[in-house]
């Protein structure tokens, strides 16, 4: 039996180091605002204290994290033994964790900007029983050719343990064979980043950088100089605007080449592995059998032009508790999609017609928005007498968006599959296997109880908390329907 | 097919709607003390006496709406089954909820009792799935004892497939 043990690379003391700086980051900045940024180092002032105390703790911390990533690094041992991973670390309280191979989901790696200057990976180890959402051992750093090794060393036990269970299985373990089911060229990572909702979070952003400089540029004297030349001003003004717009853009553009660069998925060995980053290298595995749901995701911008994101709901989470969504296809044309997804998922249907909620279900998706719209708008008619009576021209956009969530909702049985169509902003298809469903909720308020409407909402494990998808407003009928065909699963 | 589902058998037992009120009772006594301060409060700066009224009305409100309405209403909405091969749940104030629970989904049953509900002999029972969290509340302590042991029962009966 193997029983070499192996140590991380030193570098993992590092990125530990820098890991738990990051989350100092914001305390830190906290404080310094807290004390109005009035630092000073003059014994005699006031404040000398009050900077030199939270400075003093900062440092007792860092210089603590740094002795801790070390000593991680330094008493961390992993080796194989008894088809297990066993792992050990910690110099005070030592801590051991052994995973028998077969208990193995799939390893998922990272590689950060340290991890490459030395040809490192991250390998976070996945296992079905990790539903706290995090992985149950990560090696921070070691080299590749390690990584692969842990990766061979896992996979044989098991194909062996395989072997022997069935002996009649003649030897036709050949190559598993890797099929590419999607990749993301330039190009359609550039819409991506033009259509991504998180435009509108950076066009905030990029405004409120903007707004800071502009306190440096002395818009009051321009205006002057510039007053008699309006036509000039409006183009200075519609300048302004366009390279705001740019900005964001290629802010748009950065973000999305770092997260999604050469964003790949391929499919082998019923598991999918999808790999992606710029800076950043990320590689999640998923078995295709941990996916819980399926959701293709089409925001305003990507409906109209037809395209389509695609994300599944797995039971082993990628990257810990924050990332459980799995984009399968950031974007895809939305009549690309039903080959590849066909393929990956041969017992799902995707063509169906959707049964909608009733009409006189229309006015319960806007009429709850005027119970919080009705004050606002009061309120800013009051304050700001003439121009706030403007206010009340929300309720058209708040009604639009009602109307358009009611023409979205809507929900198809076929087989064992439910299909829930809905929208809050973004268009969202929920699919689901009956087997995979954890709980059914029907729900009904007084005023659509006497109208004869009820929610259902649908809720699959995924990560630590779950994931849901509701159909407001059906008709009784309908969702007396969705009940029945859930309890009938087992009867 | 009915369309009408019909009404689940079981519901929370009478000694439940009186702890329910109890706690109605706790939560006015606090929002009593609360207002105890704000009049007080008042009376000390000198603002303007409207502000008494608000708070004397607000505890009354509170007094009503969480001892004699809504522990009311939620007894009569409160129902439950344990069926041979779901659990259905039906709960709500304003709301009402109908969760329906696949015995194949269950993880794991835990009851639990406060000293409140061990003076008056009750406890809840919580189900447990992989994603979501469904409770029962104030059942006869020997009711959710025999529940927990028949719905693991049910549960290890039921295959697994996740």
């Amino acid at each position: 039996m193997m029983s070499d043990r192996y140590k991380l690379h030193l570098v993992s003391a590092v990125v530990d180091f820098v890991k738990g700086l990051r989350e100092l980051i914001l305390p830190f900045l906290i404080i310094f605002f807290a004390n109005g940024f009035s630092v000073t180092f003059n014994p005699g002032d006031s404040n000398f204290w009050s900077t030199l105390i939270p400075l003093g703790i900062f440092l007792l911390i860092i210089v603590l994290r740094l002795i801790n990533g070390f000593l991680k690094w330094w008493t961390y041992v992993y080796w194989f033994e008894e088809k297990e991973l066993r792992v050990e670390y910690g110099l005070f309280v030592k801590k051991k964790r052994y995973i028998p191979f077969d208990r193995i989901q799939s390893f998922n790696y990272k590689e950060g900007i340290f991890h490459r200057l030395f040809g490192l990976v991250q390998v976070m180890v996945e296992t079905a029983g990790s539903t706290n959402g995090k992985p149950e051992v990560i090696l921070t750093a070691i080299t590749k050719e390690a990584a692969n090794q842990i990766e061979l060393v896992t996979r044989k036990s098991k194909e062996q343990a395989e072997l022997q269970a069935d002996d009649l299985e003649v030897e036709e373990l050949a190559e598993p064979t890797a099929r590419v089911i999607h990749k993301m060229n330039t190009k359609s990572l550039l819409i991506l980043a033009t259509t991504s909702s998180s435009m509108g979070v950076v066009v905030a952003g990029v405004a409120a950088v903007l707004s800071q400089f502009a306190e440096l540029i002395p818009f009051e004297r321009i205006f002057e100089e510039l007053s008699s030349f309006i036509k000039f001003g409006f183009i200075a003004i519609s300048l302004a605007v366009f390279m705001t717009f740019l900005v964001t853009w290629l802010v748009a553009v950065i973000i999305t080449f770092i997260n999604y660069y050469n964003f790949t998925v391929v499919e082998e060995d019923d598991r999918l592995t999808i790999t992606r980053g710029l800076l950043e290298k990320k590689k999640v595995t998923i078995p295709l059998n941990r996916i819980q749901a399926i959701k293709v995701v089409e925001n305003p911008l990507r409906q109209i032009f037809g395209f389509a994101a695609v994300a599944v709901e797995s039971a082993s989470g990628g990257f810990g508790g924050e990332e459980k969504k799995i984009t399968l296809f950031p974007l895809i044309k939305k009549k690309d999609l039903m080959n590849p997804m066909q393929e990956l998922f041969p017992h799902f249907v995707w063509q169906q017609t959707l049964t909608k909620p009733p009409k006189k279900a229309k006015s319960f998706f806007y009429r709850l928005d005027f119970i919080w719209l009705l004050p606002v708008v009061a309120l800013g008619s009051y304050f700001w007498f003439p121009y706030g009576l403007l206010s009340i021209l929300v309720i058209i956009p708040v009604i639009a968006l009602g109307l358009w969530q009611f023409k979205t909702a809507g929900f198809a049985i076929n087989g064992n599959q439910l299909t829930f169509c809905y929208r809050i902003f973004s268009r969202v298809t929920f699919m689901v296997e009956k087997k995979r469903i954890q709980a059914l909720e029907a729900r009904q308020s007084y005023f659509q109880k006497r109208r004869e409407l009820t929610t259902v909402e649908v809720t699959v494990m995924s990560g630590l908390t779950g994931a849901a998808a509701k159909v407001p407003n059906l008709e009784n009928a309908n969702a007396e329907e969705i009940m029945k065909w859930f309890e009938k699963s087992s009867s | 097919m009915c369309n009408v589902r019909k009404q689940l058998m079981y519901q929370i037992p009478r000694k439940g709607l009186t702890v329910w009120r109890l706690y109605g009772l706790f939560n006015t006594a606090l929002t009593a003390i609360l207002m105890g301060a704000v009049i007080f409060v008042t009376y000390y700066f000198e603002w303007p006496s409207f502000i008494y009224y608000i708070a004397i009305a607000v505890v009354v409100v509170v007094a009503l709406a969480s001892i004699w309405l809504f522990p009311r209403i939620r007894w009569d909405h409160w129902r439950y089954e344990v069926r041979e091969h779901e659990i259905e749940i039906q709960s709500g104030l304003f709301i009402v909820e109908r969760t329906l629970i696949p015995m194949v989904r269950v993880q794991h049953v835990d009851t639990s009792q406060g000293p409140i509900l061990k003076k008056y002999d009750l406890a809840n029972i919580s189900i447990s799935t992989a994603a979501t969290t469904h409770v029962i509340p104030m059942l006869i302590t020997s009711d959710a004892d025999s529940l927990r042991a028949r719905i693991s029962i049910l549960a290890r009966v039921a295959e697994d497939d996740v």
